[in-house]
């Protein structure tokens, strides 16, 4: 039996644009058990990357409730909250978002920093993960000395490094080409086998079909 | 998590080589100005702090309550006496003359002649109580013999080299013989006073019969404790005045100085024997203007930092999903700030040490480069440091870090709507200041362009005056006379008290009939005198050529303002009897043009030559024709060395000694100046910064623009014309400032320029041609790049 990971409930996110009240998201109803490869999919401006925003607690729901792990998020306050996204979730993005002046070693090695981990600790993790996306070679290169797919590849383990329970990736592979978008869709796939509960927001069918389960968003209802 | 930022820090600024070095740079020279004016202003107050004493000792003022109110530093003789007999508190008191009321003394030892300008008439209690330390011989009881004499260790070795100077004659201006006693060690440079020889004060005249009335003797009081109550020892020395000097005839009286006042406040008394005089104006001006550039230097950072808020926000929106808290994201930006200031820190440090002595050249002062590293300038420089780190990194700080995650990665965000009003405000802020110190710079030069060039309603060029005070006897003047009479490029000799330029006897000059009275300069000289100078007669005529010694009538010839104020026509003033303190057979003789014979700062006077022989006639004054100076001078001291091979040649030339009565003004110009000009650089350095991040910044628009069509210059107009604005705001706010500021500075002056438009018109169109230049160079720059390049996404 797989527990539930998060669970929403007639989530609506509006924003104000002007006079008008714009609904982003409608009534969302999803249910995310661990374990799941979900992938958003829909045309642009459908909710997908607003809808992953809110389920990565950078952005809230205006109305409709939002469990993770048992616990209430609509109802949290934001220094809790910023506490659970910490501790459980990793954010991937299709503009990769690392630092520029950090090392693919300390673009890694940055949220054991900012979670307190010991030095020791932060190095074994992060050799760990060097040697198992097979970058060591290229730990002291800077973001600028790699190509896209690597750049994603250094984004994902950074994702990881803090062991979270869900990864959040919108458009991974937005920015790469074929051959890179399926090595990186491979590596998600692996990945949730090894447990790892993942979102993805993807406008490709074929990537798409990488995850156990595709739901289509438009105008921000499901479809 | 401290040395990551640290990397961070450090890596960004290596990426970012423009931003670096125009944000250190510009830092470091406000840092390195800050530091020498720092150091300048240390300097000026430690003033005489060294003295064991220094909480002791004040100084008699004297308030003269006539006509213009004025503060003396100078006490009449019998002052410092009935002082010390009749108030306890006072355990001793000093009087202090400057030979020959401030003159230079000539000293013959052995066969030598010497110039000397620090030859002081003192009591031996000054010289007590400000703990003169004696290193050879007795000590300050000598000063309560006559004929004795101390020397600094400096005229020791002048005087006598490497012999030992004690028991050795001196004679001083040919008169007085005096016997070397002892030796006593230098005084410090940052000491008030500062004497080369010290005489005993009893040899003086004021000494023998101490009076209440010539107010020339500086007067210092020793207290048994220290900061004692002033008021109350006021109160006491009125009380002596009153039962010294009838009521109705006091015209001054007394107040107290502490001695740590004296250096920096006491600019505006008269005649101080002192001359290493501070004025606490300078320092204040100075201060602000250190504070100016550090403040645009600052700017130039915050100004930089934001321009670039869009990478910044990104930054910081990644930091916060990678789980860094708004505490973190503050401290990560005040740490980057804090390793820039540290580097602009050391940079500066080195730059101070380069431009002390630039700084001493112009400001004329000897500020040592070890006293840099003492213990209160680290302190400063760490406060320094604190601060302006406090300072430049509390926008991006405070500002940049309460961006939510989602707002910060969003590409579209509009996050530069607060950032870019601010930084049109700060760059207004820069431009005004710069505009205001241009401006000022112009305005100062002009004046002074303008003193120098002013008819003065006398010729003070090709005019030399020598000092004859060591010329005793009337014959070997008269030989003196005949002498230069005889070279063929001199064409009027004539000997005399004083010069313009310089103070001669102040006397007040009562109106008949009347209890009205004012002030007037009395100069005792020859006929010939006024035909050197080139005055212009308007009636009567100048000094008779003869006067028998003994004669008591007393002619005089005063100037325009004189009559004006007596109410008569040149005309008839001739012949009129004057009461002006010169005796009771005193007549005006003749009237001449009003003439500058003080500073343009004061307007002009009363003032008139005379032939009472109750000053000696210490110059001879020649006018001579050749323009070789070199050759005249040379020929003019081969001349007085024959008649008076006893005294040294010192002589000066009128126009020159005019000149310093500028040099406060010349030098705060030149200060200014170089103020100004880094304070321009630093501002222009910013927006040079800026004008680069804003080109990269619109480089899509600009892009799509010349795609479009648009031309280079079109593409140039539209970057530059921001910045045009901004310089005209500035503009407009800083004329009317600049307009005041200097009027005020102008007030100080009694013949002064008006402003005029022009002077707006040039630091405006320099303000323009400025931003053009530094902008032009982006804008151009970036209209000339491909547009294929700037629209590629990826």
């Amino acid at each position: 039996m797989k527990n539930t990971l998060l669970s929403l409930n007639e989530a609506t996110r509006t924003v104000n644009s002007g006079s008008n009240k714009v609904t982003l998201l409608d009534n969302i109803n999803l249910n995310v058990e661990e374990g799941e490869f979900i992938s958003l999919m829909g045309p642009s401006g459908s909710g997908k990357s607003t809808l992953l925003n809110c389920i990565g607690m950078l952005d809230n729901f205006t109305d409709g409730g939002y469990t993770f792990l048992g616990e209430p998020v609509h109802s949290m306050k934001e220094k809790n909250r910023s506490k659970l996204y910490k501790e459980y979730i990793g954010f991937v993005f299709q503009a990769y978002h690392l630092i520029d002046e950090l090392t693919v070693y300390e673009n890694i090695e940055t949220p054991l920093l900012y979670k307190n981990v010991k030095s020791s600790e932060r190095k074994a993790m992060v050799a760990d993960m060097l040697d198992r996306f097979n970058i060591v070679g290229k730990k002291d290169l800077f973001p600028v000395q790699l190509s896209g797919g690597q750049q994603q590849l250094v984004g994902i383990a950074r994702a990881l490094i803090g062991q979270p329970k869900l990864i959040l990736a919108d458009e991974p592979t937005g920015n790469l080409n074929s051959k890179q978008s399926e090595e990186i869709m491979e590596l998600f796939a692996q990945l949730n086998k090894e447990g790892v509960t993942i979102i993805q927001a993807t406008h490709s069918e074929s990537n798409a079909a990488y995850g156990s389960r595709i739901i289509n968003l438009l105008d921000g209802k499901i479809v | 998590m401290i040395r990551s930022y640290i990397k961070i820090a450090w890596r960004s600024l290596k990426t970012n080589r423009l931003f670096s070095i125009v944000n250190i740079l510009g830092l470091s020279i406000g840092l390195a100005t800050t530091l020498v004016l720092f150091l300048f202003i240390l300097h000026e107050r430690s003033f005489d702090s060294m003295y064991a004493n220094k909480d002791k000792i004040y100084r008699v003022l004297l308030n003269t309550t006539e006509d213009d109110l004025e503060t003396w530093t100078g006490s009449p003789s019998a002052v410092a006496l009935e002082l010390e007999a009749n108030i306890p508190d006072i355990a001793e008191a000093g009087r202090l003359l400057k030979h020959d009321f401030g003159g230079t003394a000539f000293i013959k030892a052995g066969n030598e002649v010497f110039t000397e300008k620090k030859l002081f008439w003192s009591d031996a209690a000054i010289l007590d109580m400000f703990d003169v330390e004696i290193v050879k011989g007795e000590g300050s009881e000598v000063l309560n013999t006559p004929n004795t004499v101390l020397l600094s260790e400096s005229a020791a070795k002048r005087y006598f080299g490497n012999e030992n100077p004690i028991g050795k004659t001196l004679t001083i201006d040919d008169v007085d013989v005096v016997e070397v006693k002892g030796v006593f060690k230098d005084f410090p440079e940052n000491s008030s006073l500062d004497f080369n020889v010290v005489a005993p004060f009893l040899m003086q005249n004021a000494a023998k019969n101490p009076t209440w009335d010539n107010a020339s003797f500086e007067t210092f009081l020793l207290f048994n404790t220290a900061s004692p109550n002033v008021a109350n020892v006021e109160a006491k020395i009125q009380d002596i005045l009153d039962k010294n000097v009838k009521k109705d005839e006091q015209w001054y009286n007394f107040s107290l100085q502490p001695l740590e006042q004296i250096h920096l406040y006491s600019s505006t008394y008269k005649d101080s024997y002192i001359e290493r005089n501070g004025d606490i104006n300078q320092i204040r001006n100075l201060t602000a203007l250190a504070i100016l550039i550090l403040v645009i230097a600052c700017i130039n950072y915050m100004n930089l930092i934001t321009a670039r808020s869009q990478k910044r926000a990104t930054d910081v929106g990644i930091n916060k999903t990678l789980g860094a808290s708004v505490r973190d994201i503050v401290v990560r930006f005040y740490i980057e700030t804090g390793l820039i200031t540290a580097i602009a820190m050391v940079l500066g440090g080195v730059l101070a040490v380069v431009a002390l002595p630039m700084f001493n050249d112009i400001a004329g002062k000897e500020l040592d480069i070890s006293s840099l590293f003492s213990i209160e300038i680290i302190v400063f420089l760490v406060l320094i440091w604190f601060v302006t780190s406090l300072i430049s990194g509390s926008y991006p700080a405070l500002y940049l870090s309460r961006f939510s995650p989602k707002e910060a990665l969003k590409p579209s965000a509009n996050k530069g709507g607060i950032a870019s009003v601010i930084r049109k405000g700060l760059v207004v802020v820069q431009f005004s200041a710069s505009v205001v110190l241009i401006i000022g710079v112009i305005v100062i030069h002009q004046q002074l362009e303008y003193i120098q060039n002013k008819s003065l309603g006398y010729n003070p060029e090709n005019v030399m005056a020598i000092s004859t005070s060591a010329i005793r006897g009337g014959q070997a003047n008269q030989a003196l006379i005949n002498a230069f009479k005889k070279l063929p490029n001199v064409s009027v000799v004539g000997r005399s008290q004083g010069y313009p330029g310089m103070g001669v006897s102040g006397r007040s000059i009562n109106k008949p009939n009347t209890d009205e009275t004012m002030g007037i300069s009395t100069n005792n000289s020859e006929r010939e005198v006024a035909d050197v100078l080139q005055l212009k007669l308007l009636a009567g005529q100048l000094l008779p050529k003869n006067k028998q010694a003994g004669d008591t009538l007393v002619e005089v010839v005063v100037n325009k303002t004189t009559v004006d104020f007596l109410g008569l026509s040149p005309e008839e003033a001739i012949g009129k009897k004057v009461a002006m303190q010169l005796g009771n057979n005193a007549y005006i003789h003749g009237v001449v043009e009003d003439f500058n014979f003080a500073s343009l700062h004061n307007p002009i006077g009363a003032y008139a030559f005379h032939n009472s022989s109750r000053e000696p006639k210490s110059y001879l004054l020649i006018r001579f024709t050749n323009e070789v100076l070199s050759e005249t001078i040379s020929n003019f001291e081969n001349t007085f060395k024959n008649i008076a091979p006893n005294s040294a040649f010192e002589y000066t030339f009128l126009d020159k000694n005019l000149e310093l009565l500028y040099e406060k003004e010349q030098r705060t110009a030149n200060v200014g100046l170089l103020f100004s000009i880094l304070a321009v650089i630093v501002a222009c350095m910013g927006l040079f910064g800026l004008a680069a991040f804003m080109a990269e910044q619109r480089h899509k628009e600009i892009g799509i623009r010349k795609v479009f069509g648009a031309s280079v210059p079109r593409i140039v107009q539209l970057l530059s014309i921001d910045f045009m604005r901004l310089v005209l705001i500035s503009l407009a706010i800083s004329f009317p400032l600049a307009f005041y500021v200097m009027n005020q500075w102008l007030q100080d002056f009694a013949y002064r320029i008006t402003i005029s438009w022009t002077v707006f018109a040039i630091a405006g169109a320099l303000a323009l041609v400025i931003t053009f230049v530094t902008v032009g160079y982006q804008a151009v720059r970036a209209a000339v790049a491909n547009p294929i390049k700037s629209l590629r996404t990826e």
